[in-house]
C-alpha cells in the first residue's frame, strides 16, 4: 500500500516518542542485540517533558544520584547516541497502523516506515480546564501547570504576579514553588479529594516550606475576570465531591493554574487498534507490555502514568528487550488469563498474563491512603492466594510492584486490605 | 509551635507529631529512636536544594537551568535565588559546569544543568 513519491523505510524496531520510556526502550532493544533500531521524536530536542522538569529528585534508582529533569535526558540520550540508536527529531508520527507501517512527516519530506516492532513511547497530556467543566468567564491568565513550567523555565516568560493552583499534584506542588522562586504569590493550592494526590515530600518542601495553604476538599466554583483573571471563587466540597452552598469565599488573582491530572497520549495507539484501558488510559498489555496488536508494545506514561521517571526508564528498558525478543521469533504461548482488580486497587498493570509466565511482576495504585496493609495476588476461581505482602503504608500517588513467584495459570485477582 | 511529619527514614512512615518551643522540640509518634533525629533535623535545621533557570548572554529566552550542587540551610534559598537572577552564562555551556563556586559561602556551587553548544 505505497503512495506514488513516498519514500519507504525498513526498521527492525521504531520507537515512538524521545522521552525516558522511549529512549530507554531504544536502548533495551539495542543491548538485546538488535542492530537497527530507530527512534521517532518530535520535538528537535531529546528527553520529553523532562527538559522542563528543572528541579531535582530525579535518577535515584537509574543513576544512584538524584540530578535534575534536563541532566536525566542528557545523560539517557547520550547513552543512546553511544550505543548506537538511530534518530529522527523534528519529525511526527501522524498515524500507526496495525500491520505496523508508520506515516512520519518530517523537515524533509513525509515518509513511510515499515517497523519490525513498534515501541509507543508518546507520553501523556495535561487534564484541562474544560475536562472538568468549570463554568466562569474566559478571561487571560488561566494555565495548565506544566504548560506554565514551560513557560517558566523553557521561555523565561512571566506568567503574573497572584497566583491560585487548582488540584494538588506534583506538577502543580512544583510550579507553587517555582512560581514562590519568580517572586510571583501563591495564594494557595485547592484539592477537591480529601487527601493530596501529589507525594508527601512535595507537600511539606514546595507548600510548607513557603507557608503556602492547601486546603483539601476544596475547589474551584467560579473564575471571575473580564480580559484577565481577577478572582476566583473556592468552595468547601462535601464527600461526593460537591460543593457545600454557603462555603463559597472570593481569592483575588492574575493566575490560575490548573493541576488536575494527566491523561497518556493514545491517539496513535487507538489509531493502530490497540485496545485502551478505562482505569489507565493507556493500552492494555500482556507481561511483556505488548499490547492487544501483535508487535506493537507501550511504555512510559503513554501506558499509564508515573510520578517517579525512573519506573518510566525501566519500563522502557523492558519493552525494548520484549520487542527484541519478538523481532527474533522467540515468544511463545499467546493464550493469556486476566488480572482483575479487587478491593481498594485503583489499577493493575499488566491486565492480561500469558498462561504459564513465571516471575511476573504487577504494578498496580491504591484507591485511597491505607495503613498496615497486606495486599494479596490470588487465583480468581479458587481463592487460592500466589503472593502476600504486608506494607505499613500506601498511597494513591506511590506506585507499587509485588512480583509473583509461581508461574501464572488462571485469572487472578489483586486485592488490598487494612 | 506543632507541626506534623512524616519519617522518611524507613518504609514504616511514622507519622511524627512535633511541638517547638524555642531550640527544644517535643517529638511524639516515632517508633524508633532515629525518628527523633529525622525531625530535629528537618523541622530545627532543614536542608533544601533549589533550581532556576537563567537565559544566556545576549539573549532574552534562551534558557539555561541551574541547580546547587548540594542541599543548603532553608534559610539560604531566598539570598541564593538573589545571586542566581543576575547569572547571564556565555554560551558554550558544558551540563554540570560551575557557574558560581561556593556560592554564598555556603560549601555549594551553582552548577548548569544543561549542555548549551557553541
Ligand atoms: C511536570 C512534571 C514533573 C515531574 N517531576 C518528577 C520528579 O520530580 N521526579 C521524577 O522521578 N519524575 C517526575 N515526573 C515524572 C516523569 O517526568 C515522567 O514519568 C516521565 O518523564 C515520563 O516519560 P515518558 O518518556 O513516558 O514521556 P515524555 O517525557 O512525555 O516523552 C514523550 C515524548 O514523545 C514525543 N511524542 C509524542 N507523540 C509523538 C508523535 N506522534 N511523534 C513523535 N514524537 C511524539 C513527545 O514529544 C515527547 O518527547 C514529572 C512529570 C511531569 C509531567
Ligand atoms: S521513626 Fe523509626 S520506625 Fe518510624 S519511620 Fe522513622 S526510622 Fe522508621
Amino acid at each position: 500500500m505505497t503512495e506514488t513519491g513516498t519514500v519507504v523505510e525498513r526498521h527492525d524496531i521504531v520507537v515512538i516518542g524521545g522521552g525516558p520510556a522511549g529512549l530507554a526502550a531504544a536502548l533495551g532493544a539495542r543491548r538485546a542485540g538488535i542492530d537497527d533500531v530507530l527512534l521517532i521524536e518530535r520535538d528537535r530536542v531529546l528527553g520529553g517533558i523532562l527538559n522542563q522538569c528543572i528541579h531535582d529528585g530525579f535518577g535515584l534508582f537509574l543513576y544512584k544520584e538524584t540530578i535534575s529533569g534536563p541532566e536525566y535526558a542528557e545523560r539517557l540520550a547520550e547513552d543512546a547516541a553511544r550505543e548506537g540508536v538511530i534518530f529522527h527529531t523534528g519529525a511526527m508520527v501522524l498515524d500507526l497502523s496495525p500491520d505496523r507501517v508508520l506515516r512520519v512527516n518530517a523537515a524533509d519530506g513525509y515518509r513511510l516506515v515499515r517497523a519490525g516492532a513498534v515501541i509507543l513511547a508518546m507520553g501523556c497530556r495535561e487534564r484541562t480546564r474544560d475536562m472538568i467543566g468549570i463554568p466562569g468567564t474566559r478571561p487571560a491568565g488561566i494555565f495548565t501547570a506544566g504548560s506554565a513550567q514551560n513557560m517558566v523555565n523553557l521561555h523565561n516568560l512571566k506568567i503574573g504576579r497572584e497566583a491560585v493552583i487548582l488540584g494538588s499534584g506534583d506538577v502543580g506542588l512544583i510550579m507553587a514553588r517555582r512560581l514562590t522562586f519568580e517572586g510571583i504569590k501563591v495564594r494557595g493550592v485547592f484539592e477537591i479529594l480529601p487527601w493530596p494526590s501529589g507525594l508527601e515530600r512535595n507537600v511539606r518542601q514546595c507548600l510548607q516550606d513557603f507557608g503556602i495553604p492547601l486546603e483539601l476538599s476544596s475547589t474551584v466554583v467560579d473564575i471571575r475576570g473580564r480580559d484577565r483573571v481577577s478572582s476566583v471563587i473556592v468552595a468547601r466540597v462535601d464527600g461526593s465531591s460537591r460543593p457545600i452552598p454557603g462555603s463559597e469565599r472570593e481569592i483575588a488573582c492574575d493566575t490560575l493554574l490548573f493541576s488536575v491530572g494527566l491523561i497518556p497520549e493514545n491517539e496513535l495507539s487507538k489509531r493502530a487498534g490497540v485496545v485502551l484501558s478505562p482505569l489507565t488510559g493507556g493500552a492494555v498489555v500482556d507481561e511483556t507490555l505488548m499490547t492487544g496488536v501483535p508487535g506493537v508494545f507501550s511504555c512510559g506514561n503513554v501506558l499509564h502514568i508515573h510520578d517517579v521517571a525512573d519506573w518510566a526508564s525501566f519500563e522502557g528498558f523492558e519493552a525494548g528487550r520484549r520487542a527484541a525478543e519478538f523481532v527474533r521469533g522467540r515468544r511463545s504461548g499467546a493464550e493469556t488469563v486476566e488480572v482483575r482488580v479487587g478491593e481498594n486497587i485503583r489499577y493493575v498493570l499488566p491486565q492480561i498474563v500469558r498462561r504459564g509466565a513465571s516471575g511476573v511482576t504487577l504494578n498496580f495504585r491504591v484507591r485511597r491512603p491505607m495503613r498496615s496493609v497486606a495486599v494479596e495476588v490470588r487465583e480468581a476461581a479458587s481463592d487460592r492466594i500466589l503472593t502476600r505482602v504486608k506494607l505499613y503504608r500506601l498511597i494513591p500517588s506511590e506506585m507499587r510492584q509485588i512480583r509473583i513467584p509461581t508461574s501464572v495459570e488462571d485469572a487472578l485477582e489483586i486485592v488490598a486490605h487494612e | 509551635m506543632n507541626e506534623r511529619l512524616t519519617c522518611v527514614l524507613c518504609p514504616i512512615g511514622c507519622l511524627i507529631e512535633t511541638v517547638r518551643r524555642g531550640d527544644d522540640l517535643e517529638v511524639r509518634g516515632n517508633e524508633c529512636p532515629k525518628g527523633v533525629d529525622f525531625a530535629v533535623q528537618e523541622i530545627l535545621h532543614p536542608k533544601r536544594n533549589l533550581s532556576a533557570s537563567v537565559p544566556l548572554k545576549g539573549t532574552a529566552s534562551r534558557m539555561v537551568s541551574v541547580r546547587l550542587s548540594q542541599s543548603v540551610p532553608r534559610d539560604l534559598i531566598f539570598p541564593i535565588l538573589d545571586a542566581i537572577a543576575v547569572l547571564r552564562p556565555e554560551a558554550p555551556v558544558r551540563r554540570g559546569q560551575i557557574l558560581i563556586a561556593d556560592v554564598l559561602g555556603s560549601g555549594a556551587d551553582v552548577v548548569a544543568t544543561r549542555t548549551i553548544k557553541p
